[in-house]
């Protein structure tokens, strides 16, 4: 993969962004996420996940099954805000 | 693994972070030493906020604003992009009842040389044009600011390691070590033995269990607080607003507020923050319940209907996550920036509760003067630990 090759479509995040994240110290899914944005767009990491954890693999010479996906946090899928406060009624 | 510095500082997060890069600016050797990734706990689930509006008027709003310069020059010196943006913040006033206090607090805070603003009628609205239509005031900050906290962290970390510091992620402390006469000579780690004959404590909601370990009681709790994040789209407002009411919900305070009591129990008051991507930040609550990190389903409902009452254009953006962290609280609204006096070489800069990210540059440059026997840029007496000693 290009250094320029667009990882995270969400949030933009290339390939060279994110090893340049490893170089200064993310060691997983979530620390690559704080320092790059790749995952924290509208689809959460549903894309670019297992992309992201095969950098890693690459770049820290690690199996992939060590890597494990970031934080599963409500809501799962996009929801209005109209729609959770809504939920506050009932 | 046995390491030799001037200073140890435990905490990787915005204060910890602060204190060694203004400590190795001056020369300082110090190890930093985390037990997770650097910005991985509080400073990872918060918002970037750099605000004097929601102080005390006096001592509070004094010190965050020397804070809010200090941080102005750090967006030059640190070879980072923050995504620093001052712009202003706004508190939206309710009613007529709230004008009042609203008024008062606004008098106060210029009185206190804050760059305040009232506005009322239609000025509201040509301010922020999307704001629901019945309320009936604004009071601004102009010096008012935000950030991305994990790219300040990071900032911070980076400068400080090419300025000489060692970090030490994933290495947790296990204990304080001290000599025969008492005096901090080390730590005890998963990764070995450190030495050093200053240890500051900047470990957060996580720091009176440190201390406990050597005999010293920090009076800070876990106050939790919930984030929504939305989609990036158009924007209800251009900088952050904060309902009036976030002050009483901050302070304790239940009247001036016509709410149901279930918006009170959870602390639940709006704050709205934009952030450089597009995207914008929901806020808050405040509950007392340990440590647990976990999001409450029914906390976010309510938060969502709050915003909606003051922002009715974003019904139908989406809310894309949401987290919650742990904000260290102490009694009296004010950080723990101070020696213990019990343990010679031992300080505590931590108990920040909503405003670490806002006052990191003043508690770094503070405790880097204590240590180096220089005289502190603030006054530090409101902030020693022994404060809450004689109190319940």
């Amino acid at each position: 993969m290009d250094d320029d090759t667009i990882v995270c479509r969400c949030e933009e995040a290339t390939v060279g962004e994110i090893k340049q994240a490893i170089r200064e110290g993310a060691v997983d899914v979530t620390g690559v996420k704080r320092r790059t944005r790749a995952g924290m767009g509208l689809c959460q990491g549903r894309t670019c996940e297992r992309i992201v954890m095969r950098i890693l693999s690459q770049e820290l010479g690690k199996p992939m099954s060590e890597f494990e996906p970031d934080t599963v946090r409500t809501p799962v899928q996009p929801v209005t805000f109209g729609l959770l406060a809504e939920g506050a009624h009932d | 693994m046995t390491s030799a510095a001037d200073v140890i500082v435990i905490g990787g997060g915005v204060i910890g972070s602060a204190v060694t890069y203004y400590l190795s600016r001056e020369g300082v050797k110090v190890s930093l030493v985390e037990r997770g990734d650097v910005a991985s706990g509080t400073s990872s689930a918060c918002d970037g906020n750099i605000l004097a509006i929601d102080k005390v008027p006096g001592y509070d709003s004094q010190v965050t604003l020397k804070s809010q310069k200090l941080l102005a020059e750090l967006t030059e010196s640190l070879d980072y992009d923050l995504e620093y943006a001052q712009r202003g913040s706004v508190l939206v006033v309710e009613d007529e009842n709230q004008e009042r206090v609203a008024r008062d607090w606004f008098s106060r805070q210029k009185e206190a040389g804050l760059p305040m603003r009232y506005l009322a009628g239609k000025e509201v609205f040509e301010d922020e044009p999307l704001l629901a239509s019945d309320v009936v005031g604004l009071v601004e900050c102009a010096s008012d600011a935000s950030l991305n906290p994990m790219a300040f962290v990071y900032g911070l970390v980076d400068t400080a390691r090419r300025a000489g510091a060692m970090v030490h992620p994933f290495t947790e402390v296990t204990g304080i070590l001290r000599d025969s006469v008492g005096t901090v000579c080390g730590v005890e780690t998963t990764r070995g033995t450190m030495s050093a004959n200053k240890v500051v404590l900047a470990a957060g909601v996580w720091t009176p269990a440190l201390a406990a370990s050597v005999g010293v009681n920090v009076r800070i709790e876990p106050r939790k607080g919930h984030i929504l994040v939305a989609e990036r789209s158009p924007r209800p407002a251009r900088r952050k607003v904060q309902e009036f009411g976030y002050l009483l919900a901050k302070f304790g305070g239940t009247e001036g507020r016509n709410v149901e009591a279930e918006m009170d129990q959870y602390g639940i008051a709006m704050v709205f923050e934009p952030t450089e991507h597009g995207n914008f930040l929901i806020g808050s609550s405040r509950e007392f319940v340990g440590f647990d990190r976990c999001c409450n389903h029914h906390i976010l409902e309510l938060m969502a209907r709050r915003a909606l009452r003051f922002f009715p254009t974003i019904r139908d953006i989406h809310i894309i996550r949401s987290y919650a962290g742990l904000r260290p609280y102490t009694p009296d609204h004010l950080p723990i920036v101070s020696p213990v006096p019990t343990v010679p070489g031992l300080y505590v800069a931590a108990g920040h509760e909503g405003d670490g990210i806002g006052l990191a540059p003043i508690t770094g440059k503070v405790i880097s003067e204590m240590i180096l026997g220089e005289p502190t840029s603030i006054p530090t007496e409101p902030l020693r630990l022994d404060r809450f000693k004689n109190k319940k």
